[in-house]
């Protein structure tokens, strides 16, 4: 008898080192605690879904990774976070090149008010001095790994408020590629999506995540079954459950997980 | 059911009639000063008015000294207060906008935008004429740049408050520095909103007369000696408008006509630029 | 079990279970009757069999319909995913339980006027309690979700096989001692064999139950202990 059950892409996953080791992670909004001590591992090259209802901790999970919490006074992080041994929650660390290593997309697609070229050049110029030549060929293959090449190449010097909402995200995601990181963090990325917009997206997380390290919050169960390698289930600010998005999505061990996902939560 | 439904139909009747009424009887002045002053101003407009100084009364002349003396003491001014103006502003809006004494500043700011500027004029009459000893133009264009400082920083901070987090948020991410972020990006996407805060800083100076009676006084000849007293529109409109000669009084009409103009023409382009910056 | 948050999806939920229970009635009913015309030579009874069979094999198309939407448009995971492919593999299995059952009645009906052979009759009839019995319980299980009982069914059924092994030795020889005996026994045997193969059904059946209700298939190789098809027998006068 075979079994019918859900199987992800890649159950066969050829890499389990960690990239990113959350230790003991806790999170403040002032006085109010979001996160209660998380201990999560985060695998190279692989996609890990972070899931759970509204106000679970997820989005502020992922902010705490590239430290963009930073920029708001009240908000603060205890615990550790290491990524290829070193502690990123320390403070010495220097944000702006830990960024530049921990790439963000966010939900709303957010182009600078700048060309299509510029704003891919942005971030490229801000580590690397590039010839002319060498950043056209940046900004070439940034846009076709994000599958926007085709749509943008005769109008790079038009400004990127003209593209749709669809080509727009899809220009984020050029953008935080074209710098090379080693993560990229992506905050429900088509939730402001069309269908097919969505589609070319969850396409392209599949090519990327055999050179990057993904993590993606997600509201779309099915999206986190579809893309994610494996997935962690939070709830009110602690993690539930983690594991192979087969096993998650199948036979969750936690109750609290198979009302969430079958949608009994409520 | 019938007569509460009519009743409410007159009411709504009544009130559309008086706020019709009140705009139309708001529109009528203004169209009557408009129309008064160009019925009066282009009486007296001609080649002359641009190209010769101020007469003696009696004399034929124009109006060149004053327009070059307010056209320096504008430029001058907005060269000062510009620069500070968005400066403190970014401060406000982008290092400190979460800090206590934004919030201070900000009051503070608020208040000085509404001061009644034969105050400022006092001001600096105390702290720079008195000392020098001598009215002079370069006092009046710092009088005007007490007046300009208020506006640019407000919308200033205006304009970068409405520039959305996420797009600070995303060049950030990037691992762009906070200064990087503010030029490269903020900057860039409240540009027209900043430029329109200081077109209209410009049109508010353009017309300001108080301050300037107490700093740059006013000069019958030509000067663009900074150090001197200045000629300017708005004090040469008040001298010739109570003078008793009709070749004066002409002239003052044409003056006022002529900042009019220039307000009206800065105020209808920042409105374009704000429209241009909406569209997106 | 919690509700889910859009009732209709519960109703749904419900509604399928429903199904498959009256199904399940039904299979019941009509391998009972089906036994029953065999070993009374009922030829009334045996012809409703074979008309009812139709509802039965209408209601399979229904579940399927609806399971298929489902799949559609509640992209179910995890146990509700489960359930409804249970339901439909259950249908499966009952419908064509409903076959063997009405193919059972056939026989019946072809055996009209024949002589009774009170010995072999009564080893159908043993096995076809067994097989009744098998059926009763694991359609309990379904509808409890008890593994348990879905594994007792699982290894009963080898009870089955090895009385079908013996009968099918006892009808060889019976044809062999007297040529007449032919048509009966032939008949016989297919109708023991329709029941060997309501028991391997309802063996089928416990095996999605278990898959059900544990979330893994059952990894053992089922016990099979009918070995008739190895049975060799020498034909010699």
């Amino acid at each position: 008898m075979n079994s019918i059950s859900v199987r992800a892409a890649a159950d066969n996953i050829p890499s389990t080192r960690e990239k990113l080791s959350i230790r003991g992670l806790s999170f403040f909004y002032g006085e109010s605690k979001a996160l209660n001590g998380i201990d999560l591992k985060l695998h190279e090259r692989q996609v890990s879904a972070l899931i759970g209802p509204s106000g679970c901790g997820k989005s502020t999970l992922l902010r705490v990774l590239n430290r963009i919490y930073a920029l708001y006074p009240n908000q603060r992080a205890e615990g550790e976070v290491w990524l290829d041994g070193e502690n990123i929650l320390r403070p010495e660390q220097d944000l702006n090149f830990l960024r530049a290593r921990i790439g963000m997309v966010f939900q709303k697609p957010t182009p600078f008010p700048m060309s299509i070229y510029e704003n891919i050049a942005f971030g490229v110029r801000l580590y690397e001095k590039l010839s002319r030549a060498e950043m056209d060929e940046r900004v070439e293959r940034a846009l076709t790994r994000a599958a926007l090449w085709e749509e943008a190449k005769d109008r790079l010097e038009t400004s990127a408020l003209g593209l749709s909402g669809g080509q727009q995200q899809r220009l984020c995601i050029a953008r935080t590629i074209a710098v090379k990181p080693e993560v990229i963090l992506l905050d429900e990325p088509t939730s402001a999506l069309d269908p097919i917009s969505t589609a070319k997206v969850e396409d392209l997380i599949d090519e990327l995540k055999r050179d990057f390290t993904i993590v993606i919050v997600t509201h779309n169960m099915q999206q986190a079954a579809r893309v994610a390698d494996r997935t962690a289930f939070l709830y009110l600010g602690n993690l539930i459950e983690e594991g192979l998005t087969s096993m998650m999505f199948n036979n969750p061990k936690d109750r609290r997980t198979l009302d969430y996902i079958t949608g009994r939560f409520g | 059911m019938m007569s509460r439904y009519s009743r409410r139909l007159i009411r709504n009747k009544v009130w559309l009639g008086l706020s019709v009424g009140a705009a139309a009887f708001g529109l009528l002045w203004l169209v009557l000063i408009l129309s008064t002053l160009l019925w009066n101003g282009l009486a007296g407009l001609n080649l002359r008015v641009f190209t010769e100084m101020t007469p003696p009364p009696g004399g034929t002349g124009g109006l060149l000294n004053p327009i070059v003396g307010s056209l320096i003491m504008t430029m001058l001014a907005v060269a000062i207060g510009t620069p500070i103006g968005i400066l403190a502003g970014t401060y406000m809006a982008e290092y400190g906008r979460y800090d206590r004494i934004t919030f201070v500043i900000r009051f503070i700011n608020d208040i000085l935008l509404s001061a009644p500027s034969i105050i400022v004029g006092l001001f600096i009459y105390e702290i720079l004429v008195v000392p020098m000893g001598h009215f002079s133009g370069f006092a009046g264009a710092l009088a005007l740049a007490v007046i300009v400082i208020p506006v640019v920083v407000r919308t200033t901070e205006d304009m970068l408050l409405l520039v959305p987090n996420q797009m600070r948020e995303a060049a950030s991410a990037l691992g762009a520095p906070q200064w990087f972020v503010i030029s490269r990006v903020a900057y860039r996407a409240a540009q027209a909103g900043i430029v329109t805060g200081v077109l209209l800083a410009v049109a508010r100076i353009s017309g300001e007369t108080a301050p300037l009676l107490f700093t740059a006084l006013n000069n019958q000849f030509w000067s663009v000696n900074l150090n001197a007293p200045m000629p300017s529109l708005p004090v040469v409109i008040f001298q010739f408008a109570l003078s008793p000669y009709e070749d004066w009084q002409r002239l003052a009409w044409t003056g006022a006509l002529i900042i009019t103009t220039a307000v009206l023409s800065l105020s209808v382009l920042s409105r374009a630029l704000a429209a241009k910056g909406v569209e997106r | 079990m919690k509700e889910h948050i859009v009732a209709s999806y519960e109703n749904e939920l419900r509604d399928l279970g429903r199904k498959v229970a009256e199904m399940g009635g039904r299979a019941e009913r009509l391998v009972a009757d089906s036994v029953a015309a065999l070993l009374k030579r009922d030829t009334e009874l045996a012809e409703r069999v074979i008309v009812q069979d139709k509802t039965v094999d209408a209601l399979q198309r229904e579940i399927e319909e609806a399971a298929i939407a489902m799949i559609a448009r509640r992209q179910p995971l995890a146990t509700d995913l489960r359930q409804i492919v249970s339901a439909l593999r259950v249908a499966g299995d009952l419908e064509r339980i409903g076959d063997l059952a009405k193919n059972t009645a056939k026989r019946a009906l072809a055996l009209e006027g024949e002589y009774r052979a009170q010995k072999q009759l009564r080893g159908v009839e043993h096995m076809s309690e067994i097989a009744i019995e098998q059926l009763k319980s694991v359609l309990d299980a379904y509808s409890n979700h008890d593994d348990a009982r879905a594994l007792a069914v699982w290894k009963r059924d080898g009870e089955i096989d090895a009385i079908y092994t013996s009968l099918f030795r006892e009808l060889l020889t019976y044809m062999m001692e007297d040529p007449r005996h032919i048509t009966l026994c032939t008949h016989l045997l297919f109708a023991a064999k329709n029941i060997e193969r309501i028991g391997d059904h309802a063996t089928n059946i416990a095996e999605t139950v278990h898959y059900l209700v544990v979330g893994e298939p059952l990894s053992d190789e089922r016990p099979k202990s009918d070995t008739s098809s190895l049975t060799k027998m020498s034909v010699s006068r």
